[in-house]
Parts: C-alpha cells; sequence; structure tokens
C-alpha cells in the first residue's frame, strides 16, 4: 500500500473513532470543553498549531513530577521530517576535531547511557501574557514539561572525535524540513556545557525511545537551559571556533542587557543569547477563574528555576499582602521542577490566589514580568482567580 | 524497524487531508442519526485540523501567501499593531513569502485589522484525548 493511501486510511480510521469516541469510550473522562482535534499520540492538548506542530500542556496536567509523553509540551519551528528511517539515520561529528565521527544509530546506543529528569521549558513560554504583546507563538502558562532523558553523554562522543583546542562551541543541526527560505533552525551553545556531564544526546524519554514530535531518533539535551538548545532529529554536531551565526542565534533566542521599557525596540548589540532558565512557579489547581466550596482547599502547582535550586515557593491568598511557605514534594533532581502545595482554609469570596518561587541563586519571581521584545522568559508571579461559596 | 512515518507536516498534508475530514463528517452524520443527542451534548466535536483565514479582500493572497508554509492558526492567534504586522510581514517576504509590491500594505491592513491588540484572544481548540493516558494521569494524586 503507498504511503499516501497506508496514511489517508490511518487517518480515516482516526476520524471515525474520534467521531465514535463521545458514544463509546470517553463517557468518564474528564474532557476538553472545546472542540478537539486528533493528533495520535497527544492527549487533550492546547493546540497551538497544527501545521508545523506546537501544543501546550494544559496547566491542570502538572500534577505529576514526571509528565507523561503525551501531556510533554510541543515546540517545533519547522516541519518534522517527513520520512525517517533510523536504519539510515546517522549522525555526523566534525567541525574542530582531530577524528571526525560518524554514528549509526546502532553505534549510538552502545555507548554508556545516563539518565538525566530535566525540565524542559521553551523560551517563550508566557508569551501570551506579555503587554504589549509581541509576535510567536501565544503559549500561555503550559510549554513547559518534565521527563526523565537518557541516552549517551554528548561529552563522550566529543572525547571520541578529539576537540581541539580552537573548538569553543558546539553547533546542532536537527533534519526539520525548512519551507521557502526560512533559514535553518541551527544553533550552538558554548564548549563548556558541551563537555558537562548532565548534556546528553537523549535516545530516550521517560523509558521509552522519542517519539517523532520530540526528536527520534536522536536529540540534544542541554538541561536547565532554553528548549531551544535542545535540538531534535539531531543529524549533525559540529565543533566551532566562535559561535554559530544564524537566525536562531540571532537576532531569536536573545534577551535585553538592560531592563526594557514595554513596547521599546532594543539594538541587537545591547542582547546576549538566552542560556539558563530563570526561577518560576506556576499554580496547576484550583484553575483560573474555578468556584470552590468554603473549607480545605489544596492549591497546588510546579516551580523550576534551571540550573539553581528552587528553595521555596510561598503563597498568598490576599492579593499579596501576606504570604505562606508551601510545601515542596520530596521528588527532586538538580534540573527538574518540584512540585509544590498549600492547604488554605478557605472563606466564602473572590480570592486572587498568588504564588512565588524562589532559587539557591536568590532569585524569586518578579511582581511585573521583564517585558522583551520576543516575550522570553516570562516568570512573572503566578495568579488564579477563585470564587469562594 | 524503527521505521517512523510521519505525515502530519508533510506538504502535501491539506490536500491529503480533505478526504479524511470528509470521511470524518459523514461518520458524524451517521452517528448523529443513531445517538440521542444528550449522549453527545458536553463533549467536544471534531475542529478543523488546519483553520482558514478570515473573509475579506485579502483572504486569497494572504492564504497563497502566508499558509504555503504554515496553518492560519499562527496567524490567528497573534495580536499585534500595524507596526509589528509590517515586520512580521517583511520577514515573511525576505523567508519566501510570495507577496506582490502592490498588496504589501492591503496585506498589512488586513492583517492588523483582523488581528490587532484589541480583538479578543484566539481560543485554541484541544487535541482529542486519549483514554489510557488520561486515566493514568487522572490516577496520581495532585501532590
Amino acid at each position: 500500500m503507498s504511503s499516501r493511501r497506508k496514511f489517508l486510511k490511518q487517518l480515516s480510521g482516526a476520524a471515525l473513532a474520534a467521531a465514535a469516541a463521545p458514544a463509546i469510550l470517553t463517557w468518564a473522562l474528564p474532557l476538553p470543553q472545546r472542540q478537539s482535534v486528533e493528533v495520535p499520540g497527544e492527549d487533550g492538548m492546547i493546540l497551538r498549531s497544527f501545521r508545523f506542530v506546537d501544543l501546550e500542556t494544559p496547566v491542570e496536567y502538572f500534577n505529576s513530577w514526571l509528565t507523561p509523553v503525551p501531556h510533554f509540551f510541543v515546540r517545533n519551528h519547522m516541519h518534522e521530517p517527513s520520512e525517517l528511517n533510523a536504519d539510515d539515520w546517522r549522525l555526523t561529528i566534525g567541525g574542530e576535531v582531530e577524528n571526525p565521527v560518524t554514528l549509526k544509530l546502532a553505534e549510538l546506543s552502545k555507548l554508556e547511557t545516563h539518565a538525566v529528569v530535566n525540565t524542559l521549558e521553551c523560551a517563550g513560554n508566557g508569551r501570551s501574557l506579555q503587554r504589549p504583546q509581541v509576535p510567536g507563538i501565544q503559549w500561555g502558562k503550559g510549554a513547559v514539561s518534565t521527563a526523565r532523558f537518557s541516552g549517551p553523554r554528548l561529552r563522550d562522543v566529543l572525547q571520541r572525535a578529539a576537540v581541539k583546542s580552537s573548538g569553543k562551541h558546539v553547533m546542532f543541526r536537527g533534519l526539520d524540513e525548512v519551507p521557502g527560505k526560512v533559514p535553518p533552525f541551527i544553533r550552538s551553545i558554548p564548549i563548556e556545557k558541551a563537555l558537562d556531564s548532565d548534556t546528553l544526546l537523549a535516545t530516550h524519554m521517560n523509558g521509552a525511545a522519542l517519539t517523532q514530535h520530540h526528536g527520534f531518533p536522536a536529540r540534544a539535551l542541554v538541561p536547565g537551559w532554553i528548549g531551544a538548545a535542545s535540538c531534535k532529529w539531531l543529524t549533525e554536531i559540529k565543533v566551532l571556533e566562535n559561535e554559530f551565526v544564524g537566525n536562531f542565534m540571532s537576532p531569536a533566542y536573545r534577551f535585553p542587557n538592560q531592563p526594557v521599557k514595554p513596547g521599546d525596540a532594543v539594538k541587537p548589540e545591547d542582547t546576549h543569547p538566552l542560556t539558563a532558565l530563570n526561577v518560576k512557579s506556576v499554580i496547576s489547581g484550583p484553575a483560573d477563574g474555578a468556584s470552590v466550596k468554603a473549607g480545605n482547599v489544596n492549591v497546588h502547582g510546579a516551580a523550576w528555576a534551571g540550573e539553581a535550586d528552587v528553595v521555596k515557593v510561598e503563597v498568598s491568598t490576599d492579593g499579596g499582602s501576606t504570604w505562606t511557605a508551601a510545601n515542596l514534594s520530596h521528588e527532586r533532581a538538580r534540573y527538574a521542577w518540584r512540585l509544590w502545595s498549600y492547604e488554605w482554609k478557605a472563606q466564602g469570596g473572590n480570592y486572587a490566589i498568588l504564588s512565588r518561587a524562589t532559587d539557591s541563586q536568590g532569585r524569586t519571581q518578579p511582581a511585573v514580568p521583564a517585558w522583551n521584545p520576543s516575550g522570553y522568559l516570562y516568570n512573572a508571579v503566578d495568579q488564579v482567580k477563585v470564587h469562594v461559596s | 524497524m524503527f521505521r517512523n512515518r510521519v505525515f502530519v507536516n508533510s506538504p502535501r498534508g491539506r490536500r491529503g487531508l480533505f478526504p479524511a475530514v470528509f470521511c470524518a463528517a459523514v461518520a458524524m452524520a451517521i452517528l448523529a442519526a443513531v445517538i440521542p443527542f444528550w449522549a453527545l451534548s458536553d463533549r467536544p466535536s471534531p475542529a478543523k485540523v488546519t483553520e482558514d483565514l478570515p473573509a475579506g479582500a485579502m483572504q486569497a493572497k494572504a492564504t497563497t501567501a502566508c499558509l504555503e508554509c504554515h496553518e492560519a492558526r499562527i496567524i490567528l492567534q497573534q495580536r499585534l499593531s500595524k507596526a509589528a504586522w509590517t515586520k512580521e510581514v517583511d520577514k515573511m517576504v525576505k523567508w519566501g513569502a510570495v507577496v506582490d509590491a502592490n498588496d504589501h500594505d492591503a496585506l498589512i491592513d488586513y492583517l492588523s485589522t483582523n488581528f490587532g491588540p484589541d480583538q479578543p484572544a484566539y481560543e485554541a481548540p484541544r487535541t482529542a484525548a486519549d483514554r489510557n493516558t488520561s486515566e493514568k494521569s487522572a490516577a496520581k494524586p495532585a501532590n
């Protein structure tokens, strides 16, 4: 059967299943309220774009330390590889190295494996909350998820290629299909981060081989850094003397060196490349706009800080006048979020519940976000409005 | 053995989806006839896989210029000033969007009229629920 016919058959089957689902399958499930689109392998995700695929994790899914893969946000800059055959896949390591290396997947899979639980967040997460609004995918609060990534260390592969002393940056190129004259999605990271023992060539996520949406068969995993550093469908690693020059290093993914008045333009020379994430907490329940009954109400969410540790999450139920420390869940790892909860004795009325995280570098979420022209690293104190009856 | 074919992003995707969408429509019509109305109430209905741009003098030209590379939702969710739309259109022309010089200003007017800062936020649909994932996830305590 031709690929196209097979695809149509699968899609028709999926469409029939979707049509029948309301009556047969999903009787007691907490289904999304709005219209839905069938995206195989994805469950109840917010569809920011279908072509190319950009899916946001609803914050109510921030209820498990490791995010199930069908709930893990998807950020694509381009079209995914339309046909990717693992047997034909190759990873090349070249540039400023003594011994250029080409690896097949079977060879990569034989290298010693290392696992890192990492909270991956898109630099543009929260962009829709910036005012004035800025162009880009209008993420709400959920372009962030956590998984146990595993695969060989990038360091081991670079050592095999023998990096020359002139090699200062490591460039990643994926197999994304680039439309029109769009610049390819190529970025680089400094050699120090590339040689860190936690930087991986990840082939697995939560114990299973990467899915297509998450970069099968291998992706970079640069823990604690913006998601864009962790290139998917990796096919080329090139060691460079200087930072890679291209759209996705500049002007994209750069942050102003100084605070910017909202709406002002920023000169490229007054910016720096984004690297590690900042400190942030999000309330995953009660939902914004929810009505709850008076009594004990569990306020909960997640907090993360890139390469730093979350040391404190505070909750305010009086609009920020007073704050109380929340309980941090025992599950923790260096680059992973902490789930937190707070038992609130709620009395009738209307409330703004706030959450505010502080990290081991002394950083605290600001009351007002640091506006910037591309809406990166939004991390203002989080807020939900709740009615108690 | 790892052969992994994915077509959702293929340039043929939009054409290829029509028969499937048609099948879904037929299936829905049949189900609507045999399932009582209450059984379907308050349940999600299928949304369009990819969206269309709004009506207007520039709808067809914007569709040709923009949707060759990405679907309409990328545009539908933006809320930008005319100055910001001008920058976006000029960037996209540099990246290969085909916009006749005579249409340039009208295209920016069309985008900034329909997707200006004062328009209400775009309501994104959800992907369909997957029973296994939803149940496993719901089984876990909130904390």
